[in-house]
């Protein structure tokens, strides 16, 4: 398990992580969510001892020493790898500095660029492939030597839907074999989709934790998707409605700055006749993402 | 395997297998082997136009001149039409025209080009000698007069053989040991703080500090480049001793080398000793702070530029070793000496000007060896804030805000 408990970290007056808490469990997966320098980056730097911080973070109740670097399978943010070198000896340099030997990982080679469909042979240079092949490359640098602690800053970024679904595969695929995984986005679907847990940023502190579907309950049920024949200005109106949003043909979603106004909007809208559509919901992650990342400017 | 061996193994590989080490290590093999062709070659096609042929009526005459130059003269050619044939064939230079008419000695040499002076030399030695036994004869003088116009002035001249070649060793072994460890710290250092700011430009460090620590990554690198010159130094030894074997064997050279071996054996000595120790300690001190220089670059494309500072650095404790080439014993030595990142050059040039005591040549290595430990560890602990940082904002910033990161 990883364990972190009130980290900080300052850059001059900038205060880059501010008492940030959470913990993600063996076969667990939790996204770090947050606008561009909420401090996703600075929190994977810490756990990895890039950067000296205050508080303390752990795996498996020891601090994160060299010792530990063996387990931990990391992905940056800005994709790199050697461009001299060829896919296979790129793959044994790095698996060898997690402690594999040759050995053990050129067998696995051929199996993990069929897995993430490396177009080229592992005899192929790195800087020959294309750039969504490097970074395929370098998820399987991530991933070859089995990790049990994985972080991802930013992992489909770059990636189009059908690698992204060959990465989803082989994350969950981890998640099975008992890894802990931590992984940032901006892409809320993918958080949405993968992620047992969540934990956002903003300015450096934990603005949102929790099960993405406690997080989403949590801003109760204020969105409603109604088709009807009132106006735009009309639904305006309404008690307790805050925005109206048209989409297609007489489809419109309100926002309402209270839940319990539902049962009132909806009376008032059918008159006891038929609607074709009402639709009570919790706001999407994006929607969350967006009202908490643009409470900073308020 | 331990990381630090397998960071170090990779460099030294990587390094190794690399065009430009392979160009680096044939190139003085290369240079030797042209400059022995070019001097054969010369050789050969020298021996032939350079010779002349001597054209007389009086065969004495002919005879004499030709007994006391016999390495210069074509002997089988004793007419004009045959001499001139060889010219136009390139095989004569030209020919040499003897006679005395009316009691005077005269010579005329038509050639392809000038008589070269050694022979002009010779052949006005010759003529003056031959004239003047002819005036002795005609002026019939007693064997009195003879004798008394025969005294000759005297000029003597004495060279202390040992200590002219001691002096002679001193500078070769000067220039060589100069050039030697500028070349090879230049060349250690470029490849350092490219490699160093080629990885920085990749971003490949958040990988490789994920996996082991950044003081064993730097030593490896460090370690690494350390082997590359081991290597080529044992390559230099190997080839050294193998051209000094082919050169006393050589139809070429071996008259060079026995005419020189004291000076070649001084030579070697100054060279195989404890200098090479300091020249691995150079290189050693050179390439840490090259890989500091290249860990401040923020770009890629700044790698080239990224080594230099160190080779300006090194091209300084280059040129301030010139002043002192005749004044070795100068204080401005002594303290430079005992300096890091100039000991490499100073105290080579001491030992070799036998002007250094055992107990000063240690505690100059025993300095520039902490100086090495002491750098080596100072930026073991900045260099992942360094490697990490790299926001493309001025060498200043990039600096102080990666010592941050180590706070």
């Amino acid at each position: 398990m990883l364990k972190i408990k009130d980290i900080r970290k300052n850059f001059g007056d900038l205060k880059a992580l501010d008492d940030v808490s959470f913990d993600v469990d063996d076969g667990h997966i939790l996204g770090l969510i947050g606008q561009n320098g909420a401090g996703k980056s600075t929190t994977f730097h810490s756990i990895l001892n890039f950067l000296h911080y205050q508080g303390t973070i752990t795996w498996n109740n020891q601090p994160i020493t060299e010792d530990v670097f063996n387990q931990i399978g990391y992905l940056p943010e800005e994709r790199s790898l050697m461009p001299k070198l060829t896919i296979e000896q790129q793959l044994i340099y790095l698996a060898r500095l997690k402690g594999k030997t040759a050995k053990e990982i050129r067998p696995q080679i051929d199996i993990w660029l069929q897995k993430f469909a490396v177009k080229g042979t592992k005899k192929d240079k790195i800087k020959d492939l294309s750039k969504g092949n490097q970074q395929k490359v370098q998820l399987i640098c991530t991933l070859i030597h089995h990790p049990k602690l994985i972080i991802l800053d930013e992992p489909f970024s770059g990636l189009d839907p059908v690698n992204s679904d060959l990465l989803k595969k082989a994350i969950f695929e981890a998640k099975e074999q008992g890894a802990a995984i931590i992984f940032s986005s901006h892409d809320m679907e993918n958080v949405e989709e993968l992620c047992d847990s969540l934990v956002m940023l903003r300015n450096g502190q934990v603005v949102l934790k929790g099960t993405v579907r406690k997080v989403r309950q949590e801003f109760g049920r204020t969105r409603i998707f109604v088709t009807t024949d009132w106006t735009k200005e009309q639904l305006e109106q309404l008690p307790h409605v805050i925005k109206v949003e048209p989409q297609e043909e007489k489809r419109f979603v309100l926002r309402l700055d209270d839940e319990t106004a539902g049962k009132e909007i909806f009376d008032e809208l059918t008159h006891g006749q038929y609607i074709e559509e009402f639709n009570q919901q919790p706001p999407t992650l994006n929607e969350i993402f967006r009202l908490k990342a643009g409470a900073k400017n308020e | 395997m331990n990381k630090l061996w397998i960071v170090t193994l990779e460099t030294f590989w990587r390094q190794v297998k690399s065009w430009s080490f392979l160009t680096l290590i044939l190139g003085p093999f290369i240079m030797f082997a042209i400059t022995i062709g070019a001097g054969y070659l010369g050789y050969q096609s020298g021996g032939t136009s350079s010779e002349i042929a001597v054209i007389s009526n009086q065969p004495q005459l002919r005879q004499n001149f030709i007994k006391e130059n016999k390495d210069d003269v074509m002997k089988k050619v004793t007419d004009v039409k045959t001499a001139k044939k060889k010219m136009n064939d390139n095989s004569l230079a030209g020919y040499l025209l003897l006679n005395i008419d009316n009691q005077k000695v005269t010579a005329k040499y038509v050639g392809t080009s000038s008589l070269n002076s050694s022979l002009k030399t010779k052949v006005n030695s010759y003529l003056a000698k031959t004239q003047q036994q002819l005036n002795l004869a005609n002026a019939q003088l007693s064997p009195a007069q003879i004798q008394s116009l025969a005294q000759q002035p005297s000029f003597k001249e004495t060279v202390q053989k040992k200590t002219g070649t001691a002096n002679t060793a001193k500078t070769i072994s000067f220039w060589i040991t100069i050039i030697m460890v500028y070349m090879i710290l230049n060349t250690y250092t470029s490849i350092t703080a490219q490699e160093i700011a080629s990885e920085k430009g990749t971003k490949i460090m958040e990988i490789i500090f994920s996996s082991t620590t950044a003081v064993k990554y730097f030593l490896g690198k460090v370690f690494g480049v350390l082997l590359v010159i081991l290597l080529q130094i044992l390559i230099y030894l190997f080839g050294g001793w193998g051209a000094y074997i082919f050169a006393q064997n050589s139809d070429l050279t071996k008259d060079i080398v026995a005419q020189n071996q004291s000076l070649i054996t001084s030579v070697l000595k100054n060279l195989l000793s404890i200098n090479l120790v300091y020249l691995l300690l150079g290189v050693v001190i050179f390439t840490i702070l090259a890989a500091f220089s290249g860990a401040l670059v923020a770009k890629v494309e700044d790698a080239a530029k990224a080594a230099q500072p160190v080779i300006m650095l090194n091209l300084l404790a280059f040129f301030v070793t010139f002043p002192f080439q005749n004044n070795l014993d100068s204080i401005v030595v002594k303290i430079l000496s005992y300096v890091p990142f100039f000991s490499s050059y100073f105290m080579p040039l001491r030992i070799i000007n036998n002007d250094a005591g055992s107990m000063e040549i240690v505690i100059s290595l025993v300095v520039l060896m902490a100086s090495c430990v002491l750098l080596a560890w100072y930026i073991g602990k900045i260099y992942q804030g360094l490697m990490l940082q790299t926001d493309d904002s001025s060498f200043w910033k990039r600096f102080t805000r990666g010592l941050s990161y180590s706070k």
